[in-house]
């Protein structure tokens, strides 16, 4: 290695470093704190008593809550993950035409991805109220009598679940980005050639627009896991536990029944979870995400 | 000469500089800090804290006192994370989460042998409920409240209905509630309980959920009691005359239970606490204070609270720290924080007959309210019953709460509930104890 080699490297290290500190107290440190702690028995006020696996034995033999907690946040995964990558391509592309104000039109679908999520429960608490709601009031103009929405059994997790798809608008602006990135003369090409609008769309749109379709699933897998807000503000995790999520789970160990050892046992098997689809979706992506290059 | 006269002056000077800076130091050194975290709000608001200090600091010039007062959740979180780290913590601070009592300084034979302050003069239920832990006096109380049932006389008034008093029945409050029910005024005649096993299943005979010495939950979760109360509480939903709670949450603010609609005048009762009452007479409602109800010849129970302050087991200042928490937890401070603040209720007898409204009909029924038996007697030894039994049977409440079971299923649904029951007092047991 030369002299400027290693200067070079010395100045790479330097950049690199508040980004490895920032890594290593705030990311790794926790992590395998937490890994060590989900072997412990830990109150906080005592200090941690070491119980092996036990922590593990009860989560997958005898803790009802931890199934419930698991069904209702793949459920949900489930219902707003596919919804939210289609109409957020959807709305990207209606934000893609050339019409007067789009920017206008752009702003308006963004802002409900950058409200507060304790700002955007509150408001839909209203939206939804069963009798005074804005929703339940324009059924009735048709004759419908709306559901008791998050107070339903039946609804409650598809009204959650309706919240987080209401904030579409965030994807969309990064599928847009994705979609101003295709070459204009693609797009000519084929309309010379006589393709049709929707061979247009499945033969150049899509293909090109798969790596921020791919960048889009894992991170709302990721954000569909982690669903926990909505939960705590309004819905507690019922009725009946049909909203009581992985995270909200997790929070109520930890911090209202002071049971950290369990805790972080949790929110490990959640990250291998997490990990595990991320991992999953990258394997697959060499066979549908094409690179241009 | 004149140059030894300026080197004596000079000499002299220094000398007298040095004599101020060592006594200065000598009173610096006297002086000492003390942290003390707790939080605001309209019963304490931080005027009212800050008058208390001062009002101490004044009387020990050598204690100084830094207080953070800070918002809830940033307050648990940062005790929280303080306590686990087992270093930061305050002198003096709130201690409201049992899992923090053990870092509490057992201050028994500070307060058995000062003269100053004796444990007499403490509401006897509050203290020994909240601020004695496994036989040692571990804090001191301060601004105590409790659940108990709000009527609006108007509303009463306005349909024809006598007031209730403090012995009638829970039979009784469903009927009221029916007679208060007024469609055309979208008004509710009383709320819904917030959960079981709470003062009002007492008050019906179903105390625990689950044995004394926390074995079993077969025969309390399901017993002839609880299968009562919980019957009761399917007539009261099926009744039509209570707001669900989807309106609840809705019309509600939050935290505060249903006091918004109760001073509107959309709730004929509802069951609230010292802040609402304080609000509901800002609001100029007509209004009067009983006791949840019970069933002839049960023990009348109630859902009460205090908060306390506690020294930290591990404070370099134990001794100024004591200084301060008798005189903020004291008549002294108790005093200050009763007249500046709003609602603001000290576990002290003699100050609470001061109160500003001690000649009312409603704040009488308030002090006949906190000398009821608190649930917070059995609670407290027994840790699991809110976190981990009450959660795990949660599933009994919500069913009869959405209207999802018929009368009869009462008891086979209480039944469902013995094995999650039982699953999560055993897991819990071992690891709070109680």
């Amino acid at each position: 290695m030369t002299t400027q080699e290693r200067r070079d490297a010395k100045t790479g290290y330097l950049a690199l470093s508040p980004w490895m500190v920032g890594f290593v107290v705030f990311y790794a440190f926790p992590i395998i704190a937490t890994i060590y702690f989900s072997f412990n028995e830990w109150t906080l006020a005592e200090p941690p008593t070491w119980v092996g696996l036990d922590n593990y034995v009860r989560m997958f033999t005898r803790d009802p809550l931890f199934v419930s907690s698991l069904r209702a946040t793949t459920l949900f995964v489930i219902i707003s993950l596919p919804t939210k990558l289609v109409l957020g391509l959807m709305l990207a592309l209606l934000l893609n035409l050339k019409i007067p104000g789009m920017n206008a039109f752009r702003t308006i679908f963004f802002i409900p991805a950058v409200i507060s999520g304790v700002a955007v429960s509150l408001m839909w608490i209203w939206f939804l109220n069963p009798d005074t709601g804005v929703v339940n009031t324009l059924l009735s103009y048709f004759g419908i009598r709306g559901p008791l929405w998050f107070w339903d059994l039946h609804w409650a997790l598809p009204s959650v679940a309706i919240m987080s798809i209401w904030k579409v608008g965030g994807a969309a602006i990064i599928y847009l980005a994705g979609l101003q990135n295709i070459p204009a003369h693609l797009y000519e090409a084929a309309e010379i050639d006589g393709a049709s609008k929707w061979s247009r769309f499945w033969r150049i749109t899509l293909p090109l627009l798969t790596p921020t379709l791919f960048f889009q699933l894992i991170i709302e897998l990721i954000d569909a896991f982690k669903i926990f807000t909505e939960a705590y503000v309004i819905t507690h995790g019922g009725p009946l536990k049909s909203t009581y999520f992985f995270l909200y789970y997790f929070y109520e160990e930890a911090f209202r029944n002071a049971n950290m050892g369990y805790a972080s046992a949790l929110a490990l098997f959640l990250l291998v979870v997490i990990l595990s689809a991320t991992v999953f979706v990258v394997r697959t992506s060499k066979g549908w995400v094409y690179y241009e290059n | 000469m004149k140059l030894l006269n300026g080197t004596r002056i000079l000499v002299l000077v220094s000398l007298l500089l040095m004599l101020m800076l060592s006594i200065g130091s000598a009173g610096a050194q006297d002086t000492v800090t003390l942290t003390w975290w707790t939080t605001s709000g309209r019963d304490s608001p931080e005027p009212a804290i800050r008058n208390v200090i001062a009002a101490f600091e004044a009387e020990h010039p050598h204690i100084k006192v830094d207080v953070s007062i800070m918002a809830e959740g940033a307050y648990n979180d940062l005790m929280s994370t303080a306590i686990a780290a087992g270093e930061g913590v305050p002198d003096l601070a709130w201690y409201w989460s049992n899992n923090w009592l053990p870092q509490a300084l057992d201050i028994t034979d500070r307060l058995d042998n000062d003269p100053d302050i004796s444990r007499d003069i403490f509401h006897t239920e509050y203290f020994n409920n909240w601020v004695v832990w496994n036989d040692m006096v571990i804090a001191l109380p301060y601004d105590i409240g409790a659940n108990f049932v709000m009527y609006n006389k108007d509303v009463f008034d306005d349909e024809g209905v006598p007031y209730p008093t403090a012995d009638w029945t829970p039979e009784d409050y469903i009927e009221i509630a029916k007679a208060l029910r007024n469609e055309d005024k979208r008004r509710w005649g009383g709320d819904r309980p917030r959960g079981p096993f709470r003062a009002l299943w007492r008050n019906m005979g179903a105390t625990n959920p689950y044995s004394d010495d926390s074995t079993t939950v077969e025969g309390y979760i399901n017993g002839p009691e609880s299968v009562a109360a919980y019957t009761w509480l399917w007539d009261l939903v099926d009744s039509g005359a209570t707001p669900t709670p989807a309106d609840l949450e809705v019309l509600g603010t939050e935290g505060t239970g249903p006091v918004d609609l109760f001073i509107a005048g959309r709730l004929g009762m509802a069951t609230l606490n010292p802040g609402s009452m304080v609000s509901t007479l800002e609001a100029g409602v007509n209004f009067g204070v009983v006791p949840e109800p019970r069933v002839p010849g049960n023990e009348n129970w109630v859902h009460g609270w205090a908060l306390r302050a506690g020294i930290w087991k591990n404070s370099e200042h134990p001794d100024e720290a004591w200084e301060f928490l008798k005189f903020w937890n004291g008549p002294p401070g108790q005093r200050i924080l009763m007249e500046q603040g709003l609602g603001h209720f000290p576990p002290i007898p003699s100050l609470l007959a001061e109160y500003e409204h001690a000649d009312t009909e409603w704040y009488q029924g308030f002090l006949t309210v906190l000398d009821a038996t608190q649930t917070a007697s059995w609670r407290k030894d027994h840790p699991c019953w809110r976190g981990a039994v009450i959660r795990g049977v949660r599933d009994a409440w919500d069913l009869i709460m959405l209207g999802e079971i018929e009368r009869d299923e009462v008891q086979a649904t209480l039944d469902a509930m013995v094995e999650p029951g039982q699953a999560a007092l055993d897991e819990c047991v071992p690891r709070l104890g109680g």
